[in-house]
């Protein structure tokens, strides 16, 4: 994860669940009520950057500023579906970041061990659907620079709506892979000429 | 500062390396010995068979100076047994077993060699020649048949169309093996792709892919193997998870 990758930063700026368990002066403009104090207690979506500062930070009693939930894009709903089947659930509707924000979220909650797998076992199942998917694309039609194109011919109504609901590290995948199926075919092509 | 091609060697980078496998030829003409850098052809006297690297055999071909022998492997009845073997086993079919070495499982295999310079690492092993086993892939499989199927498909074992479509199938059948093989993954114990007997030209399609559900798939268990790792060593050694993450591969 590079400083300059775009992803990495859109990832950071998705937004937490946080509880706050202190009091802060003057901040309620976040809490739609401004110039007043932010209470503890008070629930507030927190951009993941600025929520892990301030639940790492302690203040003089040794509590921290706040508590922050899984986002609801890792809640229960949503991985028992993923554990039912990984294929079903379009995860860009969840985060357009997905696997970033819950690399990150792992990261931070240590103790999620279950999400571990169950998101492993995701990856690794959509990943074989993806590559299925980029290689009709590229030997579908005639027309394999375009994947909105070209996916109608080989895919499908179910395959586009599968690849509709790809997460940014899917996608670059998907890219990938339709890249080596049309780099083949295309060399496919030029050994008849030469 | 990113490069502009992807890591690995491109199609038209492969097949141009591919067109160093030697190849055996039936000459029309006589041709006197040629010196080139990776050695002197052996001059062609008409009747008899010379190995000769593809690109040169092509030449050759096109200028109707030679007929070009099909390798044992590009015959049908050896890629159906082959497309029978991958179908039915795990894994991918073997790479053809290095020349020259009995194996006792395997009686007839050993072959000796008449040259006396030979060279027996993979990408110099003559596998494409008309003595090479039968019913071994060997490295360069897919450009070789390619290239031999579209410039010297009269001088094939069988129609052209025939061949090619049991090349299709072979082709589909491996790829559908990489996407299995990607689904191994998905165990906690194993973090690992066996890619034995897979050739060039589908390592260069399935590269970028490949690697990247890798990483993927390691950076999801970053986490998991830094707390399992602290847990091992029951100590603090935070700090060996940044490392894991600064390792690109």
């Amino acid at each position: 994860m590079s400083y300059y990758d775009i992803d990495a930063i859109l990832t950071d700026a998705e937004k937490l669940p946080c509880t706050f368990q202190i009091d802060v002066p003057d901040l309620g403009y976040l809490d739609n009520a401004p110039t007043q104090t932010l209470r503890a207690g008070a629930k507030v979506a927190l951009p993941l950057w600025l929520a892990e500062m301030l639940a790492v930070a302690n203040d003089d009693q040794g509590k921290s500023f706040v508590n922050f939930d899984l986002p609801r894009a890792l809640g229960n709903d949503v991985i028992q579906a993923l554990k039912a089947d990984p294929r079903a659930v379009p995860l860009r509707d969840q985060s357009a970041h997905f696997f970033g924000l819950a690399t990150r979220m792992m990261d931070l909650l240590a103790e999620e061990q279950e999400l571990g797998s169950v998101l492993r076992k995701t990856f690794v199942t959509r990943a074989t659907e993806i590559a299925l998917h980029a290689r009709k694309v590229g030997g579908g039609g005639k027309a394999a620079g375009g994947d909105d194109g070209a996916s109608n011919l080989g895919v499908g109504g179910a395959g586009e709506e599968f690849l509709r609901g790809l997460d940014e590290t899917e996608r670059k995948l998907f890219r990938k892979a339709h890249e080596g199926a049309k780099a083949a075919k295309e060399w496919m092509e030029n050994v008849k000429k030469h | 500062m990113a490069l502009p091609l992807p890591p690995g060697l491109t199609h038209s980078e492969v097949a141009f390396l591919a067109e160093m496998e030697m190849v055996t030829v039936v000459p029309r003409q006589r041709l006197e010995s040629i010196d080139l850098l990776s050695g002197q052809t052996p001059p062609l006297r008409p009747p008899h068979r010379a190995q000769l690297p593809l690109w040169l055999a092509l030449l050759l071909k096109k200028q109707r100076r030679a007929n070009i022998v099909p390798p044992p492997w590009l015959h049908p009845a050896s890629l159906a047994d082959i497309i029978h073997r991958e179908t039915k086993g795990a894994g991918f079919s073997a790479p053809p077993p290095p020349p020259a070495r009995a194996n006792p499982h395997e009686p007839g295999r050993a072959r000796r060699f008449a040259d006396d310079d030979v060279t027996l690492s993979p990408p110099f092993q003559p596998s494409c020649t008309a003595n090479a086993p039968a019913g071994y892939l060997p490295y360069h499989w897919l450009e070789v048949a390619e290239s031999l199927l579209t410039h010297a498909g009269d001088d094939m074992a069988a129609p052209v169309g025939e061949v090619r479509s049991l090349l299709r199938d072979l082709v589909e059948v491996r790829a559908a093996k990489m996407r299995d093989s990607i689904s191994e993954l998905q165990g906690l114990e194993r973090g690992m792709m066996l890619l034995t007997g897979v050739g060039s030209i589908e390592l260069a399609e399935s590269r970028g892919f490949v690697l990247g559900v890798v990483d993927g798939v390691r950076k999801i268990g970053a986490s998991t193997e830094a707390t399992r790792r602290d847990k091992e060593e029951m100590g603090d050694e935070r700090d060996d998870e940044g490392s894991d993450d600064d390792m690109g591969i």
